[in-house]
């Protein structure tokens, strides 16, 4: 053990446990500056101790008036939740209580939907039959939106179809309008160089 | 049949169930150590009274919410400090409670009534005491005279153990060099 003047003041004021007194006593016996410290220690101690406890100059005495007396039942009930430990248990026992008669109150559970009803009136219907008439409904619904579906594209290929043609035939009237002009052209062309001829 | 030493503890239960007897008994056993507790903190006898039955009055007020019978003696204690301290406030609420100090250095409070001590001894110490800060001095005596343990000093002075352990290591210096003078004059 190394000197520490705590250890030392810890053993004086008998605030050491058991071995860690012991250790202090075993290096104090071969220590001389630890002795000489506690002795002074010992001697400043022993100096406080000679301011003895006074008297005092008079006893203090409560007396019992009823006039100041608390009603009985103020003071049962000030020593019942004036303790936190009693406080936190009554509190715990009012809310299980609480709990209680709530389960006990508590109002019957509402009736189960009719759909549910219904389902148990199809009594007999074992698991694989719902199984299978849930798939034969969705393979229905399943038909019933490809069908829809193809009739969707069909009329828009229909339609399409119907529009390209209309297409076509303004194009080939177009032509039609451009070929007769061209050919009007050509014919008024043709009118024309026999009286350039004549005129020479 | 059987007697047995009344403890604190019965009597504690009874006062708390408003039997006065019952606290009476309990205060003639603790007011002496309180009066001079309070006696060495504020330097004065009257106020030292003064305070001693007000701690007594209210530690009787609230005496139920004593839940732990067995920490009678720090919770008292505790009550004593607290009004000591509200006094020193009172009567100089500008002075902040770190500077206070005993309003008068009586050196004549007590000298022991031993043999053992002569006046000269008694009189430096008291006035070593007096030249200590008021925790310094409270700490030393809460553990010197009136032997209470470092986790029962926190709890009364509301501060943790090693604030406690600081303040007594620190008063023992002091005190040790204040009271050297006397003893190697071969007083002791």
């Amino acid at each position: 053990m190394s000197c520490s003047p705590i250890d030392l003041m810890d053993y004086l004021l008998h605030e050491l446990a058991g071995p860690r007194r012991a250790e202090v006593e075993e290096h104090v016996q071969n220590c001389v500056a630890c002795r000489e410290e506690l002795d002074r220690l010992r001697l400043t101690q022993t100096a406080l101790m000679s301011l003895g406890e006074e008297e005092m100059p008079r006893r203090i005495a409560f007396v019992s008036d009823p006039v100041f007396e608390p009603p009985l039942w103020r003071r049962a009930w000030g020593g019942f939740w004036g303790s936190g430990p009693r406080l936190g248990f009554a509190s715990a026992a009012l809310l299980s209580i609480a709990i209680l008669v709530s389960a006990l109150t508590r109002p019957a559970p509402a009736p189960v939907p009719r759909t549910v009803t219904v389902v148990r009136e199809a009594g007999g219907i074992g698991a694989d039959e719902v199984d299978r008439r849930i798939q034969a409904a969705v393979a229905s619904s399943e038909a019933r939106q490809n069908r829809k579906a193809e009739e969707l594209v069909k009329r828009i290929a229909d339609r399409d179809r119907r529009q390209i043609e209309a297409l076509r035939l303004a194009a080939a009237q177009e032509v039609d309008y451009y070929q007769h002009n061209e050919r009007v052209l050509t014919a008024n062309f043709s009118a024309l160089r026999p009286s350039e001829g004549e005129a020479r | 049949m059987i007697f047995r030493a009344v403890e604190d503890a019965d009597l504690i239960q009874q006062a708390a169930r408003g039997a006065v007897e019952a606290y009476n008994l309990l205060v003639s056993r603790w007011e002496k150590r309180v009066y001079n507790y309070l006696l060495r903190i504020t330097g004065n006898r009257e106020d030292a009274l003064d305070l001693t039955q007000d701690v007594f009055l209210k530690a009787y007020q609230n005496l139920r919410k004593l839940d732990d019978p067995g920490r009678f003696a720090p919770w008292l204690y505790r009550i004593a400090h607290n009004e000591a301290y509200s006094m020193f406030r009172k009567r100089r609420p500008e002075t902040d409670v770190d500077e206070l100090e005993p309003e008068s250095v009586e050196t004549g409070i007590v000298f022991g009534g031993s043999s053992v001590f002569p006046m000269e001894l008694s009189l430096a110490v008291a006035g070593a005491l007096e030249r200590l800060s008021p925790e310094q001095r409270e700490a030393v005596v809460l553990k010197i005279y009136q032997g209470f343990k470092f986790e029962e000093m926190a709890e009364i002075l509301s501060c943790p153990v090693s604030t406690v352990k600081s303040r007594l290591y620190s008063a023992f210096d002091l005190l040790k060099a204040e009271l050297a003078p006397i003893r190697t004059r071969g007083v002791s």
